[in-house]
């Protein structure tokens, strides 16, 4: 008995469905052709070839080669050695990978490297100014105690600034529901929000 | 002052913030898969897609012909290497490339490596097996499942506990119930995801993975590729969260060491969070039978405990929480049963409180059904049945201020503001339901080196391989530290989660804070030693003062009449620039072995139930708010209030905070966690966490934890009862008694969902 494929990583992951390497009856629909699987096999052999990328990234400009499949989380990571920003599932369920693209909150695990060609990515290591002075936001996740282990707080913390940006933040329970897509497994919730009440009120106030 | 930071009562120390916080809002702090490596190249796992039978061919022409693949570890390529041990610091003794047999599905099959993360996935999602397919068992009833008396199986369960004549007791009982519960498999998933990385320096092996047990890691890992455990080192300075699921080490690892070695260079693997429900440990589903069987006074006279637990056919791991449930109040007479279950599965292992949250969930919900059934208020009833003694082996307690907790939590939720009868209290649309139980965990310690060096500048290098899993440990040492040497907390430095330091025990059972402050309390009082010589000499500044009186503050020493020196002064007077102490503790009870035990990545646990004088646990209450829509029966969870007494707090903000996680623990295994076993393939279904149910931020709201003083000086030096597991225990029942009363439901079976309740 044959049985295809052994379990994968992530089943039916980002990098299959793009390269076509999905078993045949997943992939059936998408390939009703012959001709159409080799055209599939040419994009397939082209998707590994680097590609140039540039990025501005926390102000600094990166210009990188990568294969078109490269994530941006695992671009920072691996790529630019800014390993602030956790993985804690690459696929869009955690939050840690939480990182702000042209000040808006992005899951870097679910964009491609490529996707990203000229923008501005602030990831953790961006917050602090030169001399040293954390971010309100920083400061008050370490006044609330807003986490344990630490590992999803980079993303709670980008998270956080992306939601009172985009004006989430005006109550608790606001602050409560879009905060929800950041898991934190520690689970430091009260402490998260109050941290994120104190930072709001300082960055308004100031 | 903020509810961050308790202010601290009798015997607590200060809410100090963490010592590590800065490096963890930056992005400074490294986790495992975080440290840089140079040439590094990546690997990705393959893992079976049945459950039971064997490999008969792998077909892996696809995936050598990705460009940038390196390597393909698989059958065969670790026959040189020894098989894994099942025990304290092996998940399992199945090894999986050592011979063709599948034993759960997604076991691995091949480790891909490759120049690039992409190419290493690819690659592994091209291999291709064939197997020779058997029906798997998959959990209880299912057929081929094996059922096995637990006692003597596994040395965590040598018997089950018992005392009296429980069937004479239960048959005269005027008031009985019979029961069952059942829990679910759960997951731990950390964020942060498993991962090992290795790399050989010669004949030097380095890995870097996210573990609660540095030294027994070594040791294992050593013996597994048969060098010597000095030539091995693990490192995990920062661990994103564990909850037992870094306890024992993993096949995977010894497989990424030895493609390392193939190569000549690092290997990286980071298993997905997919992989990691079956290539990691987990908690298995248990089934109860509790009896009780009461006077119309309230007052128990007989309790019997039945648990079954699920297991791997390889392995039998056991949690028997019944020597916990056994011993929680003044029962009269006691029956005890444990029965593992073998299936076609991965190994269960150690997950937050492995056994008091199943079977102390049994235990409460029944007390809870007892008190209904006796028309009694179910802290009352509690009251009533308060041991002097506990019941097995009639020891004292070494302490117990479960009452103080009940009081102090049921006035700060406003418990007499309940109207007990059920279904009576209501808000719109919304049936309330208000619940309470008991929290119990073991206190133990186990044996713990550490390296304390104060320079004459003061400043303070605190080295101990303990792990920082989240719970403050490097914290609360630095600032025993700092308080025994009378040094300011940022003047203490304190390196953990390196097999090259003083070894710690593995960071579970709760034993770290108590045991690392243990031995960290013992160098800084050798220094102390030494600088009160010093100082006290003839014609020395405090001469004349005896050792015992002096004390260590602000940077000096204080001789009782109030006389004082500089530390400063006194290195200088000693001509001395530094003292370095290094101190071994061992827990009472210790055998004469214990301390060698230690470096051999054997710790022995110490206190719980297994001291002769007293029985040591902590205790708390917890009492739940439940909401449930009339319409939609949604459950809410808008309040949940705990008391927890455990000794010494060396610090009440991490303190607060790791029993907040353990209650929100609770809550998500109430009504949210749990791993689907798909019957016909024993295959885990949600594997991933958007299908997996943890709690997110707007699950909860309300949370008050009470630090209820409590002195203890029998558990250890430091005085200290672990607290990490306490908050998870009993949570459970807490909202299972509130769903009761808001519904008029019995839940037994968790996680309690709306299909539940809707009748
Ligand atoms: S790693 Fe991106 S959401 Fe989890
Ligand atoms: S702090 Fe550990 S997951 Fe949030």
């Amino acid at each position: 008995m044959l049985k295809n494929p052994a379990s994968s990583a992530t089943g039916l992951s980002r990098r299959s469905f793009m390269t076509g390497t999905v078993s045949a009856a997943a992939a059936a629909p998408l390939l009703a052709s012959a001709a159409k699987a080799e055209e599939a096999a040419a994009v397939h052999s082209r998707l590994r070839e680097a590609v140039a990328v540039s990025l501005r990234i926390n102000g600094q400009p990166y210009a990188l080669s990568l294969d078109t499949r490269t994530s941006l989380l695992d671009a920072l990571r691996d790529h630019v050695g800014l390993t602030g920003t956790k993985k804690g599932c690459d696929h869009g369920q955690c939050g840690a990978c939480t990182v702000l693209v042209d000040g808006k909150r992005v899951l870097s695990c679910l964009s491609f490297a490529v996707m990203n060609q000229g923008s501005e990515v602030t990831t953790v290591e961006g917050l602090a100014s030169s001399d040293g002075k954390l971010h309100p936001m920083q400061q008050a996740f370490i006044d609330h105690d807003a986490f344990q282990c630490g590992y999803c707080t980079p993303g709670q913390i980008m998270s956080a600034i992306g939601c009172i940006n985009e004006g989430h933040a005006n109550s608790e329970d606001d602050i409560r529901e879009f905060m929800s897509g950041n898991i934190c497994r520690c689970a430091a919730y009260p402490n998260i929000v109050a941290a994120i009440v104190q930072a709001r009120d300082q960055t308004r106030g100031t | 002052m903020d509810a961050a930071a308790p202010k601290p009562g009798e015997n607590q120390g200060e809410p100090l913030p963490r010592i590590d916080a800065r490096l963890k809002v930056t992005g400074q702090a490294h986790y495992p898969a975080d440290l840089p490596t140079a040439n590094i190249a990546y690997g990705a796992l393959s893992t079976s897609s049945i459950a039971r039978g064997r490999v008969t061919k792998l077909r892996l022409d696809d995936a050598r012909a990705v460009p940038g693949l390196l390597d393909i570890v698989t059958y065969g390529d670790m026959d040189k290497v020894e098989k894994p041990k099942f025990g304290n610091s092996g998940a399992t003794s199945i090894g999986p490339l050592h011979d063709r047999t599948i034993f759960h599905d997604g076991q691995i099959i091949a480790l891909a490596v490759a120049e690039t993360f992409e190419a290493a996935e690819e690659a592994a999602q091209l291999i291709r097996a064939e197997y020779e397919e058997e029906k798997p068992t998959a959990s209880f009833d299912s057929p081929g499942a094996k059922t096995v008396d637990a006692a003597g199986k596994n040395p965590m369960h040598k018997e089950d506990v018992k005392a009296g004549n429980f069937d004479a007791a239960y048959a005269a009982a005027p008031v009985r119930i019979d029961a069952r519960y059942s829990t679910p498999t759960q997951h731990h998933n950390p964020i942060e995801l498993f991962s090992t990385t290795a790399f050989w320096q010669g004949d030097q092996l380095i890995v870097h993975e996210p573990t609660q047990n540095v030294t027994g890691w070594k040791v294992e890992l050593a013996r597994q590729l048969k060098i010597d455990p000095a030539n091995v080192r693990i490192l995990s300075p920062f661990i994103g969260g564990a909850f037992g699921s870094k306890g024992p080490m993993t096949p995977r690892t010894a497989i990424v060491a030895v493609a390392a070695k193939r190569l000549g260079r690092p290997v990286r693997c980071v298993t997905s969070r997919m992989q990691a429900f079956g290539t990691q440990t987990y908690r298995a589903e248990t089934r109860h039978r509790i009896r009780i069987g009461a006077g119309r006074d309230g007052r128990i006279t007989a309790f019997a405990h039945e648990g079954w637990e699920v297991t791997s056919r390889a392995d039998a791991y056991v949690v028997a929480g019944t020597s916990a449930t056994g011993r929680m109040y003044d029962y009269g007479s006691v029956l005890t049963h444990v029965s593992l279950v073998e299936a076609d599965r991965n190994t269960p292992g150690y997950m937050r409180s492995p056994p008091e949250t199943p079977y102390v969930y049994a235990l409460e919900n029944a007390m809870d059904e007892m008190a209904v059934t006796l028309g009694m208020d179910p802290v009352e009833f509690r009251r009533i049945n308060e041991p002097k003694v506990e019941p097995i082996g009639k020891k004292p307690f070494s302490s117990r201020s479960l009452i103080q907790c009940y009081d102090q939590a049921a006035d700060a939720f406003g418990w007499a503001k309940r109207d007990p009868k059920v279904g009576a209290m209501r808000d719109g649309d919304w049936l309330v339901g208000m619940g309470c139980a008991t929290a119990i965990y073991p206190t133990a310690a186990a044996p713990c080196a550490a390296r304390v060096r104060l320079t004459s500048d003061g400043d303070v290098r605190v080295q101990c391989g303990s792990h920082e899993i989240g719970t403050g440990v490097r914290t609360v040492a630095g600032q025993m530290a700092s308080e025994r040497l009378g040094v300011p907390i940022d003047k203490v430095n304190v390196e953990m989660g390196d097999s090259s330091l003083p070894p710690a025990p593995v960071s579970g059972g709760s034993i770290s804070t108590a045991s690392v402050c243990s031995a960290v309390l013992k160098a800084c009082d050798a220094i102390r030693t030494k600088l009160s010589v010093g100082a006290t000499a003839e014609g020395r500044p405090l001469a004349g003062s005896h050792n015992e009186e002096l004390d260590f503050a602000d940077g000096k020493i204080v001789a009782k009449g109030g006389a004082s020196a500089k530390i400063e002064d006194v290195f200088k007077i000693m001509q001395v620039g530094a003292i370095d102490e290094y101190a071994e503790f061992a827990p009472k009870g210790a055998t004469p072995g214990a301390l060698k035990k230690l470096y051999a990545g054997q710790p022995e646990f110490h206190g719980g139930d297994h001291d002769e004088d007293s029985v040591k646990y902590a205790f708390g209450a917890e009492f739940v708010e439940v909401r449930i829509n009339r319409y939609t029966r949604e459950i809410r969870v808008p309040r949940i209030v705990g008391a927890f007494a455990a000794g010494r707090i060396m610090n009440t903000r991490t303190a607060r905070s790791q029993l907040m996680g353990g209650m929100i623990w609770g809550i998500g295994q109430a009504l949210q966690e749990a791993t689907e076993v798909d019957g016909r393939y024993a295959r885990y279904v949600n594997r991933d966490l958007q299908d997996y149910l943890v709690p997110v931020n707007a699950d909860i709201r309300d949370l008050q934890v009470i630090l209820v003083p409590e002195v203890d000086h029998a558990v250890n030096p430091a005085g200290v009862k672990g607290l990490g597991e306490l908050g998870n225990v009993g949570t459970a029942a807490a909202v299972a008694s509130a769903v009761y009363h808001a519904t008029g439901n019995r839940i037994r079976d968790l996680p309690i969902r709306i299909d539940q309740l809707i009748a």
